[in-house]
């Protein structure tokens, strides 16, 4: 390969991979933490019993909407696994004379909402959204609106495929060097675990980068749909086939148990239900639509059956969707792992983990080699500073913002207005709060208190949850519940890998020799890092 | 069915890894010779290949593949840190 288009790699990776690494990195926390989105949905109510009878709750949630709201346009209702805190039910009003219908009403309505627990009754949790602000986060950020975040999210997606592709070019060495770490070796041993997080992974990085480009692709390249579609409807209807929608009769009827429609419907599909949804229940044309899980196969476009809602007749199936819409739908089932058990949502994030490092060590990467040409290295110019500092408030301070999160969602009073919004908020004080230090303090010193802090705060609070609350870790593993003993455990040995960190940044001296002089060729800038 | 994979996997890392110099030195005092090399290396790639067979018995043709590639991810990191962070017994000793 010419040396030319190497160098020219290097420059895009260099780049692609700097200019957008901060949007990456939290792109990556958060949407590893999003694998465990179900199980820290239940860590973060601790106050919900685990689901023992999916079956109860979900007779629970026909009384309680039956009861609610019984003239609803539609129903909503989960079908529960115990991996679930409870079955999160929300309901559309029948639309107003002269109201446009069909458009979706704001996200998080609290009024149309309900939670029901393992006992079937409305749970009373603290009011949190857990687990779901990271899956949200991971590509909606926040404080903005919805559609620019996923334009920022979907440019730094394809930024990072570009990153991953240069990379492979750049470091040519990679595959060769593939078993190499070299320690303590400053520079050599950032690139060691740079290639070493990136290559070992590399499969699942073109794959969550490639799938999650997909999962954007009506917005980021909407020409297709725009040239051949005129209604926004139809193309929902090419892609998301439903049973022919009946007009409400006004004669009143009684629903049919939702129970027993689950129960045929699990039979036909050969698959556990996820999801049922009714239009208008407790009228004579009432339907009822049933979804397979999508833990029981690879593609998010799983099939669904509908149902007459008085009799409980079958009466439609989805399709076999078309090649195109089965392809995205594995695709986006690949890159949410949805059908992955405890096993493969591990692997899934350690490879979220290896990714977060990789474009971590990336990002340091570029410091650690400008650092030694710089002409009078105590005194940095002025684009070195900044990226140095965006580094510590981003690296350093993200995590410290989470492990906030975390706290903030056992310590705030349970009756405090808009506590949800409140634990978010506390992230992101925390981590301004880090950014303004990072901006106003030492580099070295702020690494390691920010490491050091979310070290503590992460070590703590296993601790912290088995004095304060009844879900200690020894509480659960007694009662057989791993998920959230190991959820606190996990957050034990993330504190201490942060101690670790903190306590090698404090002790490190660089070394005499490091500090050399500047190079004769100024070429030397853009030679690829190998 | 389902760790036959990874076992291959990890062993056909660990196989490659000792195949390059400074692995090789490392846990056996010498770099390869030509001859071992090619065996190591060979090995290292039919057990990457023959991990495809196990993952499809365990799993069929969908979700096989995934476990053949998950199985690689995992064991050539298993290996990378075996490699790399177990202490060299006779270094010890």
């Amino acid at each position: 390969m010419s040396k030319g288009f190497r160098q020219s790699q290097a420059f895009l990776h260099t780049w692609s991979g700097m200019l957008l690494g901060w949007i990456l990195f939290l792109v990556f926390v958060a949407g590893s933490l999003a694998f465990w989105r179900e199980g820290l949905n239940r860590w973060t109510r601790p106050e919900l019993a685990r689901i023992e009878q999916p079956m109860r709750v979900l007779a629970g949630s026909q009384a309680f909407l039956a009861k609610t709201a019984p003239d609803a346009k539609s129903w909503f209702i989960p079908i529960v696994t115990d991996r679930m805190p409870g079955a999160q039910l929300f309901w559309v009003p029948q639309p107003k004379p002269g109201e446009p219908a069909g458009r979706r009403r704001g996200r998080g309505r609290r009024d149309t909402q309900a939670l029901i627990g393992a006992d079937g009754q409305v749970a009373h949790a603290r009011d949190t959204r857990g687990g779901e602000f990271f899956y949200r986060f991971h590509f909606d950020l926040h404080y903005m609106p919805v559609i620019w975040a996923r334009w920022i999210v979907g440019f730094a997606t394809m930024m990072m495929l570009v990153a991953i592709l240069s990379g492979i070019v750049t470091h040519k060495k990679i595959f060769k060097d593939f078993f190499t770490l070299r320690r303590a070796k400053g520079q050599r041993s950032w690139l060691d675990g740079h290639n070493a997080t990136a290559v070992l992974a590399l499969p699942f990085h073109l794959m969550i980068t490639y799938t999650g480009l997909v999962t954007l692709m009506a917005l980021l390249m909407p020409w297709a749909v725009v040239a051949n579609y005129i209604d926004e409807r139809v193309v929902a209807a090419a892609l998301f086939p439903s049973a022919a929608a009946v007009e409400r009769t006004g004669r009143p009827a009684p629903l049919i148990d939702l129970r027993r429609v689950a129960a045929d419907a699990e039979r036909r599909l050969g698959a556990p239900a996820s999801f049922i949804e009714v239009s208008d229940p407790g009228d004579a044309a009432a339907r009822v639509t049933v979804s397979q899980s999508f833990g029981s196969m690879l593609s998010s476009r799983t099939p669904r059956l509908a149902y007459d809602g008085v009799s409980g007749r079958l009466v439609w199936r989805s399709p076999m969707p078309g090649a195109a819409a089965e392809t995205a739908g594995v695709m986006i089932g690949l890159h949410a792992g949805r059908f992955a058990g405890y096993g493969g949502r591990w692997l899934y994030f350690l490879c979220g983990v290896a990714g977060t490092l990789m474009v971590a060590s990336g990002l340091v990467l570029w410091t650690v080699k400008r650092r030694e040409r710089l002409p009078d290295p105590t005194r940095p110019h002025v684009g070195f500073r900044l990226v140095e500092r965006l580094n510590v408030a981003v690296i350093g301070g993200f995590p410290l913002g989470v492990a906030a999160f975390f706290w903030a969602n056992r310590v705030l009073p349970v009756d405090l207005g808009g506590r949800a919004e409140w634990e978010v908020n506390t992230l992101f004080i925390v981590w301004a709060m880090s950014a303004v230090l990072a901006f106003v303090a030492k580099p070295r010193l702020v690494w390691s208190l920010l490491f050091a802090a979310t070290g503590v705060l992460l070590v703590v609070l296993p601790f912290y949850d088995i004095v304060a609350t009844d879900r200690g870790i020894l509480d659960m593993l007694a009662r057989g519940d791993l998920v959230i003993a190991v959820i606190d455990a996990t957050m034990g040995v993330f504190g201490i890998s942060f101690l670790a960190v903190a306590h090698r940044v404090a002790r490190h001296r660089p070394s005499a020799k490091r500090v050399r002089k500047l190079r004769s060729a100024e070429a030397r800038v853009l030679e690829p890092a190998e | 069915m389902t760790v036959l994979p990874l076992i291959l996997s990890i062993a056909a890392f660990l196989s490659l890894g000792l195949s390059t110099d400074a692995h090789h030195r490392r846990r056996f005092g010498a770099g390869p010779t030509a001859g071992r090399r090619r065996a190591l290396r060979s090995a290292g790639w039919v057990g990457l290949g023959a991990a495809f067979v196990p993952a499809i018995l365990a799993q069929g043709w969908v979700f096989g593949p995934i476990l053949w590639v998950a199985a690689i991810m995992a064991g050539a990191a298993i290996a990378f840190l075996i490699l790399n962070l177990v202490p060299d017994p006779r270094s010890r000793a």
